[in-house]
């Protein structure tokens, strides 16, 4: 064995957290500014494996999109010890960072000129908030846009108070849903592939991308089907077990492609055969 | 650089290498054989079948600190210490060759690469086959390369190979080296055609690209289910296997709570809760999902990433298997029976 | 960050489980720096009212136990099982295999009858009261105890193996105890021992209960293969895991 490699690829540098605020009662938005001073460089769709030294370490999506500065923000709901600590954290306080790590929606080259369908259920949200406000600064480089939201309760929806803009912006729809509505709530009630029916789009020239939990993907992936969708303009992000970020670990297999580094965002019509993509 | 010692020259040669470095050899434990700190030559036993535990552990340790950490600041852990690894079997060390290709890919792994690069290889052709062995099957019962040293007895000699400088320099610590000629190339020779044939206590039927091919098409076969029924998800096969190199990551704190150390540690697929996220969810929940992936793994998805079929042939994995289930060469003999 | 109020109580136990706290030696004195022991027989004579966090020693043999059980509960925030008779009911479940009144007898002889010797079925403490965390063992393992608590110190859900003792062995490079054709309960214990009794050339007697999904169909159905039988596994599984 000759060369040793210099920079150890498990050693985090850290940020500090600049701005926090509730999103739901489950997740929060944290603002992180690298020490470094240097900018994250990602691209959306990407994620960061993000540490508290003595909790531990896992991958979390980036929210916002590369705006070359060093700060970037990400929305983080709270399962487990390491997101209960970091929903713990006050302004000012310190993190470990990796990354960015992994594949990106195509922003730059399958959606450019083409109408784009966003379709954020629940937690999806958060990576998609980075592709749609992206998408959203270069409005005039794509066609079309619509966004579909659906969240368990209106309590549950994820940068409301964004969402709300968003739909404002010339050329963009927005729509939304919850499984279960409240007392005032007025919109849509049922799951997110209900809203398929509410939209009309050129197939063969809209560009869909899709997030959110396990059990949704396969219902979404057929109405995009049955309304003529091609997989080939289909977009999803996968979320699995990760401990290194960086296709040693193996964690993140499925079957053989590393959710790591050939995701997370894969074109559905290459892992469409993929046994345990979806 | 070819050199020949007499066997009775061995044991002043490599008392000299234990004067000279660290030595992790090749000896006896309880009834098998296994790899340890070498305190004196009459304990190395080139004869030896198999070793009870893989080489990987002196690189990747099943238990490793990656960095500690103060507060927010944290230190790479990297202190590889130099050691010569003495007596590792041919399939071995083509299972190390794979590590090293898969941990340096992409994105190095320093705490590997730093352990590799110190460490001193003398391989040694097989003299004994053991109970399981089928790296014969494979094509991978010799090695032609990523060994300092490469030793093969030859009557009542070493036929000692010195492929880098490093092994270079350690023969030079021996006495009573002569010059090798063509005859032992030629005895080598023999000696890997011969060990071809009897490193096969089981006799696999597919060679390694119709493996790699059948898999393709071998998703919904009996076999998983058939097997997996009597799999304890215990990864024993995992952490037996010269080429399994999954690990998790852990923080260990120390009494401050502010302070400690990020670790890795082996892990295995066949584990159940390998797959699972917060939440939570288990993305390979069934024993016959995780038992799959194994041979999918060695068979195809790592083939697939180096160019290089991933199970060596070691056997460790059928003896390691209290229900006997874990035998490569019934899965793949029976996937091809379709 | 005020240290943490912590009581410990014992029930049915040899206590062997506190006594491994003092193992602990310098490490105790670590311990004492990040909590505020209120309540411990065997260390201190204070009682207190309420608690952070209430540590359970042994199992729940008396209905008058499952109150005070009960009570404790009700006082506390965290409450952790410590050692096998707390977390699975431990050697003490072996009486529930026996009629309660020949238990008496056998135990007691002729003050067999005396009310205060009245005894119920064994149970874990989770059978009784919601635990957090389990310490598992018999005895509990000191280290292990000392990064459990860190953890809930550090607001971190202790990791507690759900793999079997074979993975700690098998880092250990140990030789398997079924080599030797020993009735080895290691694949379907929980790990966190790091393997101590094969290590130490033993096989392994399942203190720390079974993995949250045993496949004990296959221990059984493998027991020919070393020449054993059902009965012989089913022996071994009665000391510390029996499911009555």
């Amino acid at each position: 064995m000759g060369k040793i490699a210099l920079k150890d690829i498990y050693l985090p540098e850290t940020a500090t957290a600049v701005a926090i605020r509730q999103l739901t009662p489950t997740e929060k938005c944290f603002e992180f500014k690298l020490d470094s001073g240097k900018s994250l460089g990602h691209m959306p769709g990407q994620f960061a494996e993000i540490s508290l030294f003595g909790i531990g370490e896992a991958p979390i999506s980036i929210s916002s999109p590369p705006h070359g500065e060093p700060t970037f923000e990400m929305g983080i709901r709270q399962v487990g010890s390491l997101t209960g600590a970091l929903h713990r954290l006050s302004v000012g306080d310190k993190i470990g960072v990796r990354g960015p790590y992994g594949t990106t929606f195509p922003v730059t080259t399958a959606m450019k000129g083409k109408d784009i369908l966003f379709v954020c259920a629940g937690i999806g949200m958060i990576p998609l908030r980075s592709a749609i406000k992206y998408v959203l600064s270069h409005r005039k480089e794509y066609g079309k846009i619509h966004i579909l939201s659906g969240t368990r309760t209106p309590a549950f929806r994820l940068f409301s108070d964004e969402l709300e803009q968003w739909g404002k912006v010339d050329g963009v729809r927005l729509l939304e849903t919850v499984d279960q509505p409240d007392d005032g709530w007025k919109g849509n009630v049922g799951v997110i592939t209900t809203l398929f029916s509410k939209i009309s789009f050129d197939p063969k020239n809209t560009v869909a991308l899709i997030v959110g939990p396990p059990v949704m993907y396969k219902f979404a992936l057929l109405e995009l089907r049955k309304l003529e969708m091609s997989y080939a303009n289909v977009y999803v992000s996968l979320e699995r077990k990760m401990k290194c970020g960086v296709g040693k670990c193996g964690h993140c297999q499925i079957n053989g492609l590393y959710a790591c580094q050939d995701g997370p965002v894969f074109r559905y019509s290459d892992i469409a055969e993929t046994r345990e993509a979806i | 650089m070819l050199k020949v010692l007499d066997t009775a020259e061995l044991g002043t040669w490599v008392e000299a290498i234990i004067k000279a470095h660290d030595v992790i050899g090749i000896q006896a434990r309880a009834d098998k054989f296994d790899f340890g700190p070498l305190a004196k030559v009459q304990d190395l036993r080139l004869d030896y079948d198999v070793s009870l535990n893989a080489p990987k552990r002196f690189f990747l340790l099943p238990d490793e600190k990656l960095f500690t950490f103060k507060k927010d600041e944290a230190k790479s852990a990297q202190a590889a210490e130099p050691f010569v690894l003495f007596g590792v079997h041919p399939y071995d060390l083509i299972a190390l060759r794979q590590l090293d290709k898969l941990f340096e890919m992409d994105n190095p792994d320093v705490h590997y690469l730093s352990r590799r690069a110190k460490a001193i290889v003398v391989a040694v052709d097989v003299q004994k086959p053991s109970a399981h062995v089928f790296a014969g099957c494979l094509g991978f019962e010799h090695v032609e390369d990523s060994y300092d040293i490469l030793l093969t007895k030859i009557g009542n000699e070493y036929l000692a190979d010195a492929a880098t400088a490093a092994g270079e320099k350690l023969i030079a610590l021996g006495k009573g080296f002569t010059k090798a000629d063509d005859t032992h190339l030629a005895a080598r020779k023999k000696i890997w055609d011969e060990n071809k044939q009897a490193l096969r206590r089981h006799e696999l039927k597919p060679n390694k690209a119709q493996i790699t091919a059948q898999l393709e098409k071998s998703y919904d076969h009996k076999i998983w289910k058939e097997k997996a029924r009597l799999c304890f998800s215990c990864g024993s096969c995992n952490l037996v296997c010269p080429t399994c190199y999954c690990f998790d990551v852990a923080d260990r704190l120390n009494w401050d709570l502010a302070s400690g150390e990020r670790v890795r540690t082996w892990d295995g697929c066949m584990l159940e809760d390998f797959a699972t996220v917060a939440g939570p969810h288990n993305f390979r929940n069934q024993r016959e999902a995780r038992y799959r992936h194994r041979y999918y793994r060695k068979g195809k998805y790592v083939p697939d990433k180096i160019g290089e079929f991933s199970c060596v042939g070691c056997g460790r994995c059928i003896g390691a298997c209290v229900t006997h289930i874990a035998n490569p060469v019934e899965v793949y003999n029976a996937i091809m029976e379709a | 960050m005020d240290r943490p109020r912590v009581a410990i109580f014992d029930f049915a136990c040899c206590e062997g489980c506190q006594l491994q706290l003092y193992n602990l030696e310098e490490g105790l004195l670590d311990v004492l720096g990040l909590i505020e022991p209120v309540e411990w027989r065997e260390a201190i004579s204070d009682q207190s009212d309420s608690y952070d966090i209430a540590v359970i020693e042994g199992s729940i043999t008396r209905k008058e136990d499952e109150e005070r059980l009960k009570d404790i509960r009700k006082r506390a925030k965290v409450m952790i099982a410590l050692g096998a008779c707390a977390t699975i009911g431990g050697v003490n479940k072996l009486k529930n295999q026996f009629d309660f009144g020949e238990v008496r007898r056998t135990v007691y002889g002729k003050d067999a009858e005396a009310p205060h010797l009245d005894t119920a079925r064994v149970k874990a403490v989770h059978e009784v009261v919601p635990v957090e965390v389990k310490i598992h063992g018999c005895p509990i393992d000191h280290f292990e105890f000392g990064t459990i608590l860190k953890s809930v110190l550090a607001g971190k859900t202790p990791s507690i193996p759900n793999y079997p003792v074979c993975v700690e062995c098998k880092k250990k490079g140990n030789i398997c105890r079924y080599e030797y054709n020993e009735v080895c309960l290691g694949p379907i214990t929980r790990a966190g021992c790091g393997a101590k009794c094969p290590t130490g050339g033993f096989w392994c007697f399942g203190c720390r209960g079974l993995l949250d999904n045993p496949n004990v169909d296959a221990a059984k159905e493998v027991m020919d293969i070393y020449g054993k039988t059902v009965d012989d596994l089913s022996g071994r599984l009665l000391l510390f895991n029996n499911q009555s």
